[in-house]
């Protein structure tokens, strides 16, 4: 439960920090950390308008979308301490149910029967299909490493200690860095700051989304953010930490992850269309080289 | 009586059907065929279940002189298999009852349709008993005879005909193959009994031998590159008689590669289950892709039956892995996995199969570019085939994850193996079934968007309606096991490890080693909680927004304000980016004229694009042209000259004089 909590807070500021750090990177002083709750929470309480085309799938889907996501969340461990399901091969479950958010979030979108709506929904579809395999050769590739297949053992069980380890570790979290990149449609991948509804991809998929569930849509992208910041915290809180060590770690990544993604956004242009799929596809040969390094390690190969 | 006699009676009770039906009324022949499929499910299920409690039924039925006795054996395997057949069949002839009612004109057809489909039914579930070679190659016959004549339900029509007889070169393609295979192990053992075939494998292991057998089943199951009969008998034939043919027919091929597996000895199975690995990884790639291109509904089923065909042949490979490695885990995972997940794609495919025809049935096309909708008009519809979408992409919380992640588990499990080969190739196959899974996400929000979402992209003839309770009665019951599967699979542990008893070590106990079915129940669990998850944060929505306002107005169009229903997304769109970035397999064939510099007027212009399978117009078409074009330098000894050919004759005479006079022969 404790990273349930832990979770929840981290994703209250992360966004905010993102926006603060670009804002300050270009010279401006920017809205408050918490401005994007604030807003999420004015969301919350105000009314609806709904496209005369949809039905009940484009009502439903920001809540399993946003359920999916909590229960995903629900499966990351903290430190020593199992998330609220953890069994063995529980990483599957955590992917095939940000899965179902997804295939959701996209019929939400058809629903609309809008142009513009379906064109995100076929980007958003293509890049989060492509993601997929490099989160399974990174967890594959520390199942290898560990010797353990849920997230508690793995991260349990994992230890940094020779070179070879410490560029697993750089690299794993530079694959997580971007997998979470990609699932929130941030650049270089997507912008969420542009107002073309051609070169949009999250953001057209939301834009009959109002009310309630457009609060739920964004309090998602934040949980996500978080949630990935989480998987990367998790590598640093091997067992050895105690509680008072291993929360200033959790925050100080999570810090980090958000400080990072705002430099990102600030000194990265976004990459054209057609070159989002070679991208992508770069991340996957980074978990490849990850599983290669692992098997260096484990002495099985050379 | 005996079991035999209860297994001899379902073909009086066929026999009974075959007289019956076409004197009856019009009305009642798809009733009484129904009945039949009914008694005789009943008949065969019950013996299955007896064969699980008891670990196996063993039999003998004489058959004449030329025949002898021939061995009835079921053991877990074949039970679980006949109870698959049964209830799809018995599904798919309910349906089938709703759905040919529109053919009530065609009396002698579908006297023939039905009668046709007892039989078929009768016969899978025999070739699932039946251990005796000549006789299961009698029964595998049958069922492609009947359901190559099933397929070409509509005969007047030009491609279910060329579909039909497609289907049937391919399977006697297959039959061919599996008859060199039984005469290898007949020359060698002197008996048709297939407990021979375990012994002849035990001595000379034989690679070719198994290559044979797997092709000549593999074209039933429809591994590539023996797929390509699926794209053309699928959607030809009336949409019952798909889903049960998708739903169980391919089945049999599995069935058919399991049992063999089950006879390989230790030693072969690492090499060859590595390559049964490779090869699922590739039809499952292969096929999601090309569904996720294809516009005809039910032609992306197909290549999606390809696909999860694939996913069946990854488990069987791990589980060959892990058996070879000796590794229980790796072993009950693969082949459990499997097996559930043979249970579950007959259930959600059938689904959707059924699904599709209620589409077809009320709008009379398949091509989904022209749908749109349709959640409005058949909202039952759509909602099945929602669910049946995301049980087929194997999301939580149906049935289909159940089995993915059984899979999953075996091929984690996988990687730690010691050696760095298997541990690669398992980490690559996690990519691809991961890959797949994209895919299929792809392809089935991409299916259900365009066909139920969005507005109507053509106007129908006919207002379409929801159809009758009695089509929607089958799928209610798939429903059912589809829900059910997926939040207790526990339920199902007992007919598994039963069927995995002969895949397994003859000897080794598998009953010790089931902590990786016990995870099964947890994941059951973890559904569960999250389907309370969703109601949580719904009663959540509705305490905050009971008292806002709602309006309801236009999709937002970007400013535009006359948005009109041909403006939305389309099908060929939405797969569009997919499609380009692996146009090397999804092949695009556009036929259009360019404009010329002088053609300043409008005026009326066609422009057509569609997709061709890579190994289809690559590789067999080619090959089978330039194999035609060899053969076309014979011609001028087949030149079609009576007297040529009576000139041949008389040559032959000649020299079949000169032999035996010269004392030649």
């Amino acid at each position: 439960m404790l990273s349930l909590i832990l979770i929840v807070v981290a994703s209250f500021f992360f966004t905010g920090i993102i926006i603060r750090t670009k804002s300050l990177l270009s010279g401006r002083m920017g809205p408050g950390i918490f401005q994007p709750m604030k807003d999420i929470w004015r969301l919350f309480r105000k009314g609806s308008v709904y496209s005369e085309t949809s039905g009940f799938v484009f009502k439903l889907a920001p809540t399993v979308y946003f359920a999916s996501v909590i229960m995903a969340i629900l499966f990351i461990p903290f430190g020593n301490q199992p998330g609220l399901f953890s069994f063995e091969g529980d990483f599957v479950f955590f992917a095939y149910v940000l899965a179902l958010g997804k295939f959701f979030s996209i019929i939400g979108a058809l629903d609309t029967g809008s142009s513009f709506e379906g064109m995100g929904a076929s980007r958003e579809a293509l890049y989060s299909l492509l993601a997929e395999p490099a989160f399974f050769l990174l967890m594959g590739s520390f199942a290898l490493l560990t010797g353990q297949t849920s997230f508690a053992d793995i991260f349990g069980t994992l230890h940094f200690t020779s070179q070879i380890s410490y560029a697993i570790g750089a690299l794993a979290s530079l694959v997580l860095l971007a997998i979470a990149l990609i699932e929130n449609s941030r650049m270089p991948v997507d912008d969420p700051k542009t107002h073309l509804e051609l070169t949009m991809v999250h953001e057209v998929m939301i834009l009959d989304n109002s009310g309630f569930d457009l609060g739920l849509i964004l309090q998602t992208t934040n949980l996500k953010f978080a949630m990935y910041g989480a998987l990367v915290a998790n590598m640093f809180l091997t067992r050895g930490y105690e509680i008072y060590y291993s929360i200033p770690i959790f925050i100080g990544v999570q810090f980090l992850f958000a400080l990072i993604i705002g430099v990102i956004e600030s000194f990265w242009a976004r990459f054209r269309m057609n070159h989002n799929p070679q991208f992508i596809l770069m991340i996957t040969s980074i978990a490849l080289f990850i599983f290669l390094g692992v098997l260096l390690m484990l002495g099985k190969i050379v | 009586m005996e079991i035999s006699g209860w297994l001899s009676s379902t073909w009086l009770v066929a026999i009974t059907a075959i007289v019956t039906i076409p004197v009856l009324k019009v009305r009642l022949k798809s009733w009484f065929a129904t009945l039949t499929i009914l008694v005789s499910s009943i008949i065969t299920s019950a013996i299955a279940i007896m064969a699980i409690e008891s670990n196996g039924i063993e039999t003998f039925l004489y058959a004449g002189r030329f025949f002898g006795e021939i061995p009835l054996r079921i053991d877990g395997l074949s039970a679980w298999f006949i109870l698959i057949v049964n209830f799809t069949s018995l599904m798919g002839a309910l349906y089938g009852v709703g759905y040919m009612k529109r053919y009530q004109d065609q009396p002698r057809n579908l006297s023939f349709h039905w009668s046709l489909f007892v039989i078929f039914h009768l016969s899978m579930v025999w070739v699932c008993m039946v251990q005796h070679s000549l006789a299961f190659l009698i029964f595998w016959e049958i069922m492609s005879l009947t359901s190559m004549l099933l397929v070409m339900f509509e005969h007047q029509k030009a491609d279910t005909l060329k579909a039909g007889i497609n289907y049937l070169i391919q399977m006697h393609l297959g039959v061919a193959l599996l008859t060199v295979a039984f005469i290898w192990i007949y020359a060698s053992r002197q008996s048709f009994d297939f407990r021979e075939i375990a012994l002849f494998f035990d001595n000379n292991p034989s690679l070719l031998l198994f290559f044979l057998f797997f092709a000549g089943f593999g074209i039933k199951a429809g591994f590539i590159p023996f797929h390509t009969w699926l794209p053309y008998a699928h959607p030809a034939a009336p949409s019952h008689v798909s889903g049960v043919m998708s739903g169980v027919i391919v089945k049999m091929g599995i069935y058919g590669i399991l049992r063999i597996v089950s006879y390989l000895s230790t030693a072969s199975l690492l090499l060859i289950g590595e390559i049964i690995l490779t090869i699922s990884v590739f039809s499952a790639l292969y096929g999601i892709l090309n569904a996720s291109v294809h516009r005809d509904i039910k032609k992306m089923l197909a290549f999606c039956t390809i696909e999860n065909i694939g996913i069946i042949g990854i488990g069987i490979g791990v589980g060959m892995v892990g058996k070879s490695t000796g590794n229980p885990y790796i072993m009950l995972a693969g082949f459990g996995g499997a097996l559930l997940h043979t249970l579950n794609h007959s259930l959600f495919k059938s689904l959707l199969f059924f699904t599709a025809g209620n589409i077809y049935k009320m709008t009379h096309t398949r091509n989904m570019e022209h749908l749109g909708g349709l959640i409005r008009q058949m909202p039952f519809t759509a909602v099945a085939f929602l669910v049946g979408a995301l049980a087929i992409g194997g999301l939580p919380p149906f049935n289909g994850f159940v089995s993915e992640f059984l899979i999953y588990s075996g091929l984690i499990e996988g990687i730690k193996s010691s050696s760095p080969e298997i541990s690669t190739l398992m980490i690559l196959s996690i990519a691809g079934l991961a890959m797949a899974g994209g895919l299929s996400l792809i392809t089935f929000t991409k299916t259900f968007g365009i066909v139920f979402l969005g507005n109507p992209r053509r106007q129908p003839a006919d207002q379409p309606v929801e159809v009758s309770g009695l089509m929607q009665a089958p799928v209610i019951l798939i429903l059912a096991l589809i829900v059910a599967i997926g939040l207790a699979p526990g339920l199902l542990l007992r007919p598994l490890m039963s069927a995995l008893i002969p895949l397994g070590q003859p000897g080794v106990s598998i009953e010790s080693d089931v902590s990786v079915f016990t995870q099964l129940n947890l994941v059951g669990l973890a559904s569960g909680f999250f389907i309370l998850l969703v109601i949580a944060i719904l009663l959540l929505k509705r305490f905050f927004t009971h008292d806002a306002r709602v309006d309801v107005s236009p999709t937002w169009g970007c400013g535009y304000v006359a948005p009109e229903a041909g403006m939305q997304y389309t099908g060929k769109s939405f797969s569009k980016s997919l499609a380009k970035l692996f146009s090397m397999v999804a092949i695009e064939e556009k036929k259009y004229k360019e404009i010329s510099a002088g053609n300043i007027f409008p005026k009326k212009r066609t422009y057509i694009a569609r997709y061709n399978e890579f190994f289809e117009t690559i590789i067999i078409d080619k090959a089978l042209r330039s194999l035609l074009s060899f053969f076309n330098l014979f011609l001028f000894i087949h030149n079609g000259r009576i007297q040529t050919y009576i000139l041949y004759g008389f040559f032959f005479i000649l020299l079949v004089l000169a032999g035996s006079v010269l004392n030649l022969f």
